[in-house]
């Protein structure tokens, strides 16, 4: 793990592109002018209405609220101590990156083809599985888990380094990034990333994922060749950037040397340097994009726009009110943050500019923003999870059968009925509640970093907590309250 | 490829789900390209192509699974028992979002880039109607399987076809006289608050009266709502029969609501399938409607008089004896819609083979061969029932089943006749050009 620069990626990336030229489709489909019988599906969302989830929200929110308490009364320095505990294990040299990320790059592009001249169905052709699925979704998760594997999968360094090689400018990049521009271009790009995922009206169809995909990666490659991997992960490659931020949740820790190490799940976040505004930002529009997800989905939010969600009109009919909402929503969690930090920073008297607190306490979101995460994919990773392992056995719909899993019966049931419901909503509300508590520790820890007195320190943290107290009834409200499919 | 008693022997061959579906993805870039001469030198040998047009993402999408299987078993029975005209089956599978402006993009791109010989698989009214202009626009024959009554009304176009499943309308009407018989006289109807629920506010009260019922009272329930105790106080007292046709997720806390007001007193129960499809009967608030009685198009549970075409297409297809998918009990299927893919191929094949079609060239012969229709035999081709087609208006008419819960399971208590559901044709779409 590269702790030289706070945000910084310890290396590579992903897949992507922006399609905002498509921004400029219709916003509303004209009103249908015949009667149509719709017939929406019970759908298993109906299962967890007959829960009792107001006991859990009460729950929830009781324990993030107590987990605040708790803290206030724990010395520093046991915390402290407890976060930089490390279990040594073995070194791990870098060796097998760059031939790694070729093979990462060769399977892209295979993956790519595929999307252009596979199925056109999106639950045979591997490309939208493995993007939306595997990577989104499951590296995301694995990062949380193992630590920065994006480090060594991403399809980038591997052929960075064979062609600077080979034109002979190594490591050093022809050109510099201004430093003003910190990481700001990776806010745009993941804003461009988040609106193609939850507001395009197709993000499933391979052959127009191949084209974004194909195109995100080789701006990437081309940036990269211009201002270094080095430079341009840190600043313009969403997914390394969202990557190693999340990889700091994990109970995996490798050092500067190689060194791996197991730790306490968050603690690494707690070494953390401050990010700066860029950083913050991209943090925040991690957290709120899939939060957005979760509400533009429900019956509140289609309501507003008066739309029907029993006869949901498709994706081309929201792409104005969804815009709008991903935009919002990431406009509203910022002011939220930055003024629960602001006023916390008054309560405790003083401190460090707001910036610097801002930057060190936005760290608390990635342990939320993993949380949303698991909740939110967690039955697309159980069932699409499946399509994937099947497609990717014959990419091209040739009849192949390449690992023996072309013919996997995929069991939908696995998420289907009161049961699963029942399981699903307990993982995901467990999920939500345990990522808040987390959230409320890493930020106390940076809270005595910032006022070293622990009386201060509390202080300052109880708007963050009212926040956090909030988001976790909100995350757990997204989960419960009717919604669309 | 049929065995001795006439049903596809599917074990006899080497063709999976898998190819018969995913087949021409690759080609489809190729038919295109230079120098492609594979089939056009071999007219006869090339693949008959169907652009199915799929709810794979979005509201639809637990519908457009089960009509992916049905539509994979049926084409995958069609082509080992030699296919149409001699010539193999391949599907194309566009997925349009279940959105009327991706459902239009999907037909275009069938038209144009695909070059498909028909687009098929339709479920939702919103997407048929959403892309019925631009089949007839690219003169394309259009076969829908979403029970709208959209294509029979004869707003839509030409080149529409609905020849698989029953249309709303007469569903709706031919419940009537089962329930003016046996269920009460006096009946309360619950609908949802939008075009779903108004084809039944509509169409049901003059089939009652006709059979001496009366709708007494109509309660219009709005979309977004997921509690519903405060508008049971609406429903009359003397209320024999509450027609419900609740959709989306809060129908279980309907039911259970519903349950819960009445206690033991509850009145007749009588509602459409479409509500619990793909849901299990047995789910936890649905205890309520033990003994209750339900529309459904084709019989979501194995019955004891099943015939033998009924037995092989639910084995073809995968579904158990409780109407779930064979090995996965929890995935319960969409019974009452999905035989329509299975059925409306076979109405494919039958007019292809009418019009002796050859090619897109030909498309204009098969709207034609279709017209001509006018019956199809209850059998291996048609499990669901025997049914009449009206060419006028390109809409079939088939039998409806009345069931029963009883013990956990949905038993068939009553078949309508094909009669009770007959109306009077509302236009005539054969005096259009083509």
């Amino acid at each position: 793990m590269d702790s030289s620069s706070s945000f910084t990626p310890p290396s590579e990336g992903g897949a992507e592109e922006c399609f905002l030229a498509r921004v400029a489709l219709p916003c509303l489909v004209a009103p249908l002018a015949l009667p149509t019988p719709a017939v929406a599906h019970a759908s298993d969302r109906g299962h967890v209405l007959l829960l009792p989830t107001g006991y859990y929200l009460i729950g929830g929110a009781f324990a993030v609220a107590v987990s605040f308490l708790v803290l206030a009364l724990l010395p520093a320095a046991a915390l402290d101590r407890f976060c930089r505990r490390r279990l040594p294990l073995f070194t791990l040299g870098d060796s097998a990156r760059t031939a790694i990320s070729l093979i990462s790059f060769a399977g892209f592009a295979i993956l790519v083809a595929a999307g252009l001249f596979g199925s056109r169905d999106p639950l045979s052709n591997p490309l939208p599985l493995v993007i939306w699925t595997l990577l989104w979704a499951g590296i995301t998760l694995l990062q949380g888990v193992f630590g920065d594997l994006w480090s060594w999968l991403n399809p980038w360094v591997g052929p960075w380094r064979l062609v600077s090689r080979l034109v002979g400018t190594g490591d050093e990049a022809p050109w510099r990034l201004p430093g003003w521009l910190g990481c700001w271009p990776a806010v745009i790009l993941f804003l461009a990333f988040a609106w193609f995922e939850l507001v395009d009206p197709a993000p499933d169809d391979p052959a127009r994922l191949a084209c974004a995909a194909g195109l995100y990666w080789l701006l990437t490659f081309l940036a990269m060749l211009a201002f270094g991997y080095r430079g341009w992960s840190r600043s313009g490659e969403f997914l390394t950037i969202f990557f190693s931020m999340v990889a700091r949740f994990a109970p995996a820790e490798r050092d500067e040397n190689g060194w791996l190490a197991l730790c306490w799940p968050a603690a690494q976040l707690l070494a953390a340097e401050p990010l700066p505004p860029g950083g913050i930002a991209f943090l925040l529009l991690a957290l709120s994009s899939v939060s957005f997800d979760g509400l533009s989905k429900t019956f509140f939010w289609l309501g507003l726009f008066g739309v029907n969600p029993l006869e949901f009109p498709g994706r081309t009919a929201v792409i104005g009110s969804g815009s709008l909402g991903l935009v919002l929503t990431f406009a509203m969690l910022t002011a939220v943050f930055l003024l629960a930090v602001w006023l916390g920073q008054r309560l405790a008297g003083g401190g460090p500019p707001l910036g610097q607190a801002a930057g060190l306490l936005v760290w608390s979101i990635v342990s939320i923003a993993l949380a949303y995460h698991v909740a939110h994919y967690l039955t697309a990773l159980l069932v699409d999870g499946q399509y994937a392992l099947a497609s990717l056995s014959d990419p091209f719909a040739l009849g192949w059968n390449l690992f023996g899993t072309a013919d996997l019966q995929v069991e939908a049931g696995i998420v289907a009925g009161a049961e699963s419901a029942w399981w699903l909503w307990n993982i995901q509300a467990g999920a939500i509640i345990l990522g808040h508590v987390l959230a409320v520790l890493v930020a106390h820890g940076f809270a005595w970093r910032l006022h070293p007195q622990p009386g201060r320190a509390a202080l300052s943290q109880f708007p963050l907590t009212l926040l956090m107290i909030a988001y976790t009834v909100f995350g757990l409200w997204l989960l419960a309250t009717p919604t669309v499919g | 490829m049929a065995d001795k008693n006439g049903f596809f022997d599917l074990s006899k061959t080497t063709l999976t789900r898998r190819t018969a579906l995913k087949g021409l993805a690759a080609g489809a870039g190729l038919a295109v390209a230079p120098g492609f001469v594979r089939y056009s030198q071999a007219q006869s040998s090339a693949p008959i192509k169907i652009g199915f047009q799929s709810h794979r993402t979005g509201i639809g999408a637990a519908y457009g699974r089960w009509y992916e299987k049905t539509t994979a078993a049926a084409v995958k029975a069609i082509n080992a028992a030699g296919g149409i005209n001699g010539r193999q089956i391949e599907v194309i599978i566009e997925d349009d979002g279940t959105d009327p402006g991706r459902g239009a993009e999907v037909v275009g791109k069938f038209a144009t880039q695909h070059k498909t010989d028909i687009v098929f698989g339709t479920l939702f009214s919103h997407v048929v109607i959403g892309s019925a202009p631009a089949a007839g626009e690219n003169k394309m024959p259009y076969f829908v399987v979403s029970e709208g009554h959209h294509v029979a009304s004869t707003k839509l176009n030409r080149y529409v076809f609905q020849p698989g499943i029953t249309d709303v309308k007469s569903q709706i009407q031919s419940m009537a006289p089962w329930i003016a018989a046996n269920a009460g006289k006096k009946v309360t109807q619950i609908f949802p608050d939008f075009a779903f629920g108004y084809d039944h506010r509509d169409y049901l009260p003059p089939a009652l009266k006709a059979q001496g019922a009366e709708v007494i009272a109509q309660i219009a329930i709005p979309p977004t709502e997921s509690s519903f105790t405060k508008y049971f106080p609406q429903i009359p007292p003397e209320t024999e029969v509450i027609y419900h046709v609740m959709v989306g997720p809060a129908v279980l806390t309907f039911v259970k609501e519903l349950g819960e007001f009445y206690g033991s007193n509850l009145p007749q129960l009588f509602g459409f399938m479409d509500s619990l499809e793909a849901t299990d009967i047995n789910s936890p608030g649905l205890e309520f409607l033990d003994g209750s009685h339900f529309w459904e198009g084709s019989p979501r549970y194995a019955q004891a008089d099943d015939s033998a075409a009924q037995k092989a297409y639910r084995a073809a297809v995968g579904i158990d004896d409780n109407g779930a998918a064979v090995g996965d009990p929890k995935d319960v299927s969409t019974a009452s819609h999905m035989f329509g893919c299975w059925e409306t191929l076979y109405v494919v094949k039958k007019a292809m083979e009418d019009a002796g079609y050859k090619g897109p060239e030909d498309r204009a012969k098969l709207v034609e061969a279709t017209e001509a229709l006018t019956a199809f035999a209850e059998g291996p081709e048609h499990p669901q029932g025997p049914k009449t087609f009206n060419g006028k208006i390109h809409q079939c008419f088939g039998i409806q089943n009345i069931s029963k819960v009883e013990g956990g399971k949905l038993k068939v208590v009553h078949k309508t006749k094909i009669e009770d559901g007959l109306y009077e044709p509302e236009g005539d779409y054969t005096t259009q050009a083509l």
